[in-house]
């Protein structure tokens, strides 16, 4: 077993003290449950909501990458998360600095995780994860709104750190199109919200990367999402993905598809979510399908008096590449358009988080978090082998940390505007049962 | 109970004449249509599987060195193998700060194994031959041009001067380059070019009587005169002639032939390596390009393979046979030899997606002479080939190395 502690602990708490310091402006108990649709009457004036999180986490790593156990630690998902309504509502500004480029530059351990050239490890997100701005409107029952900056694409389902576990699932990169330059634009009527964004298909190649402008309006997405009833959320989306992880825009393009559907009670003490998607890589000159990974994702968290209890159930198929040295990175840009194979990996996940050990404003949820995995390659003749990769085709994983966080937690992550939708925030993610504790985002 | 009769003896007799024959020849004359491909024959795989996945080849007389790929480990082997006969391991050596080794050649004059390598800066790499069993390191060459991996080194002669062409790979936002280096003393290359190239990348190149074609990717094919183009060009300060996008982008290799029969070097040969899932799919075609006028080449045929797709060439220059390693669809030859630019209408094809694109399809005309290598009952994903003495050598990514016997003309 290795020990990594990649971060010093002076640093770490620096980092927090810096994230909780508040700001002069905020008002974090007065916006539970916020209807996204509605639009802000008068009364309402400029209002600024801050969350600012992190979390201190074990992770030891059965049988991951180059047949190995490991144990590391780090201040994963350290951001600084901000809402502004001004212009009497017209207005919104959603912006989230994410400081994970300095505390996990080699990426968090979950295996199975991939992305932007980490492979078994969830790669540090950008610093400017999103800065969006959004005009609102609406004309009688219609609501309307168009947003630009960089942010979510109208595709899939919410980031995953505002969902009830901290390793991220498999499929975030199928599930989820975060990070982009955009401009989007969303219309509800009644129950139903339709979105369209225009953006650049490239991925972040590192933390300070930004997107290129030249990029800028090379992809599209489009997400259709129907409200049946309070709590409850149907979506299915459509996205064309050019050379996502290619900067220069000779890549595989992407075809990505998604619908879910998602139930959360009105006190956020039980929430549901069940997703399907795939993302097909498709070869532009040759106009035909390259490659193609499919996930189905069910879970769910309920809270038991003051325990939340989560647990996932994840298929992902995901693309296998050559690796770099040490196992957990692939060249970035690859240096052709060939995978080394491909494998499914289905995975249970059960967290348990604990009331706040701590009260005022900054609050830590303990928790602890089992992943059970099984891999298989899709093809008997891949050079790929997981078995013989990891050691074992069962790898697990085991998670203990603290959420620490200050300020009212954001019920969603992922939608702007008139796509925002009513309801509040999961409360297995922790929440202060003495006060509300939900902003939308 | 089986019982041996005159008939068996005879067949037998017939076939250990054939097996021990130098070459095999296509029976099917096909002159004006698809012809039926003979199967190659083969005399063996190697005598031993590596751990690692097996990349490019090289033999020399008779000796053959093998590359590793995709190892994440701070070092990779290399293998040295005896192909005078079924091919045996002989040795290895193992390649320290190397991931990959991507590619590995000879100086034209043999004394001198190049191997080219990935991911831990990127370097070539420089053993002497003076053993051809035992390569003795004579120098690496590396430098921030060469980070991060050098995807292949091709190494040929300019004016008489041996200098190694590198393929440098893109890295995050920084693109890929060609990197020329000097090899008149081994112990000590010299860079005399470099340039960032390709969209995105500079895959390989070929070099030949003062030209250098490279693979350009979604660039095409672009030829320059560095010694022997007539404008003025030279391996530090080249000047090109031409260039070309060939069907659907994606250029990897290149192969200039020049016919020592007939002194026909009209033709370019260039690979087209699209997505493939190493070990069980992959896709791309050969393009033809008549070059005779370097300023303005074009591509007038193409040969496909449903299902496969090619990677890697080796010519037999003086039969005209191309053998083309074609992944998981095992080797392939073509008859090279002649016109290939002109057809029927019924010779001819639309490559995928080039629907206004009418070309010379060099399987209706007949060309494809041999298949190797998918009668073995096991998939095979053939990496690279050479042709060399009348026999066929291929690497396997699914193995390690193959020796074949090459075609006649029919």
């Amino acid at each position: 077993m290795t020990m990594w502690l990649r971060v010093s602990l002076t640093s770490a708490l620096a980092l927090v003290a810096w994230l909780a310091t508040p700001l002069r402006a905020q008002q974090p108990d007065e916006h539970a449950g916020m209807a996204g649709m509605s639009m802000p009457d008068s009364a309402q004036a400029a209002r600024w909501h801050v969350m600012a999180q992190a979390i201190p986490v074990l992770t030891h790593a059965a049988h991951t990458a180059g047949a190995r156990d490991l144990t590391e630690a780090y201040l994963a998902q350290p951001v600084l998360m901000a809402h502004a309504s001004f212009w009497r509502g017209h207005a919104a500004l959603d912006g989230t600095l994410n400081g994970e480029g300095l505390t996990m530059k080699r990426g968090e351990l979950s295996t199975g995780g991939f992305g932007e050239g980490y492979v078994d490890r969830r790669h540090p997100h950008a610093y400017l994860h999103e800065l969006v701005l959004t005009g609102l409107g609406h004309a009688g029952p219609l609501a309307y709104s168009a947003s630009a900056g960089r942010g979510f694409a109208p595709f899939g389902t919410d980031d995953p750190m505002m969902r009830p576990f901290e390793k991220y699932p498999i499929n975030h990169h199928l599930s989820q199109i975060l990070e982009r330059g955009l401009v989007a634009g969303a219309v509800r009527l009644g129950p139903a919200i339709v979105e369209g964004a225009a953006f650049g298909g490239d991925e972040p190649t590192a933390p300070n990367s930004l997107p290129r402008m030249r990029r800028f309006g090379d992809s599209w997405s489009t997400r259709v999402t129907v409200l049946p009833s309070p709590g409850a959320e149907l979506q299915a989306s459509y996205a064309r993905v050019e050379s996502p992880e290619q900067p220069s825009g000779f890549g595989l393009d992407q075809r990505k598809r998604s619908a879910s559907l998602r139930t959360i009670s009105q006190d956020g003490r039980r929430y549901f979510l069940t997703e399907w998607a795939r993302t097909v890589e498709w070869d532009g000159d040759r106009d035909v399908e390259a490659f193609a990974y499919e996930t189905a994702l069910a879970e769910g968290a309920l809270m038991l008096k003051s325990i939340g209890i989560a647990l996932r159930l994840e298929q992902t198929q995901r693309p296998e590449e050559e690796r770099l040295l040490g196992g957990f990175r692939t060249p970035r840009p690859a240096s052709d358009l060939a995978i080394a194979g491909i494998t499914q990996w289905r995975v249970g996940t059960l967290a348990v988080t604990l009331p706040s050990v701590t009260s005022g404003p900054v609050r830590g949820y303990p928790f602890v978090e089992v992943a059970r995995l099984s891999t298989t390659s899709t093809a008997p003749t891949s050079v790929f082998s997981p078995a013989q990769f990891y050691g074992s085709s069962s790898p697990w994983m085991a998670s203990v940390g603290f959420r620490v966080r200050y300020g009212p937690l954001h019920a969603r992550m992922g939608r702007y505007g008139a796509a925002l939708t009513d309801g509040t925030a999961i409360g297995a993610l922790g929440v202060s049962p003495d006060r509300s504790q939900a902003h939308h985002h | 109970m089986h019982r041996s009769g005159p008939l068996s003896a005879l067949a037998a007799l017939s076939l250990a004449m054939l097996a021990c024959s130098g070459s095999d020849t296509p029976t099917d004359p096909g002159a004006t249509g698809p012809r039926t491909p003979v199967t190659m024959t083969v005399v063996g795989p190697g005598n031993f599987k590596p751990p690692h996945t097996t990349g490019e080849l090289f033999v020399r007389g008779n000796t053959a060195y093998t590359t590793t790929w995709n190892n994440f480990q701070s070092a990779s082997p290399f293998y040295i193998w005896d192909v005078s006969g079924t091919p045996a391991l002989v040795d290895s050596v193992v390649v320290p700060q190397a991931q990959t080794l991507g590619d590995v050649t000879t100086t034209p004059d043999g004394a001198y194994l190049v191997v080219a390598t990935e991911y831990n800066g990127g370097s070539i790499v420089i053993y002497s031959l003076a053993d051809p069993r035992k390569p003795q390191l004579v120098s690496r060459f590396s430098n921030n041009e060469t980070n991060p991996g050098v995807h292949t080194a091709e190494v040929g002669l300019v004016n008489g001067k041996p200098y190694a062409f590198l393929s440098v790979d893109p890295a995050g936002s920084v693109a890929a380059k060609l990197v020329i280096v000097d090899l008149s003393n081994p112990a000590a290359p010299q860079q005399v070019f470099s340039k960032f190239i390709g969209r995105p990348y500079v895959h390989d190149t070929f070099v030949r009587d003062g030209l250098l074609f490279l693979g350009l990717w979604n660039d095409g094919v672009a030829i320059w005169d560095i010694g022997g183009g007539g404008k003025g060009g030279s391996v530090s300060a080249p000047v090109e002639l031409g260039r070309v996008q060939t069907a659907n982008g994606h250029v990897h290799n290149i192969w200039w032939l020049k016919d020592p029969a007939t002194g026909n070097n009209r033709y370019a040969f260039i690979g087209e390596e699209s997505p493939a899932q190493v070990g069980t799919s992959s896709s791309g075609d050969i393009h033809v390009v008549d070059v005779s006028n370097p300023s303005a080449p074009k591509e007038v045929a193409f040969y496909t393979v449903p299902g496969a797709g090619t990677h890697n060439f080796s010519v037999d220059e003086a039969n005209g046979i191309l053998y083309a390693a074609y992944y998981n669809g095992g080797v392939r030859a073509l008859d090279v030899r002649g016109d290939l630019g002109t057809c029927t209408a019924s010779q001819q094809s639309t490559p995928v997606n080039n629907p206004t694109s009418h070309l010379c399809d060099l399987t209706k005309m007949g060309r494809e002479l041999g298949i190797g290598l998918l009668d073995r009952g096991n998939p095979v994903y053939i990496w690279g080939v050479q042709y060399l003495n009348g026999s066929v050598f291929a690497s396997d990514m699914l193995g390690s190395i193959w020796k074949l016997r090459s075609i006649s003309r029919p």
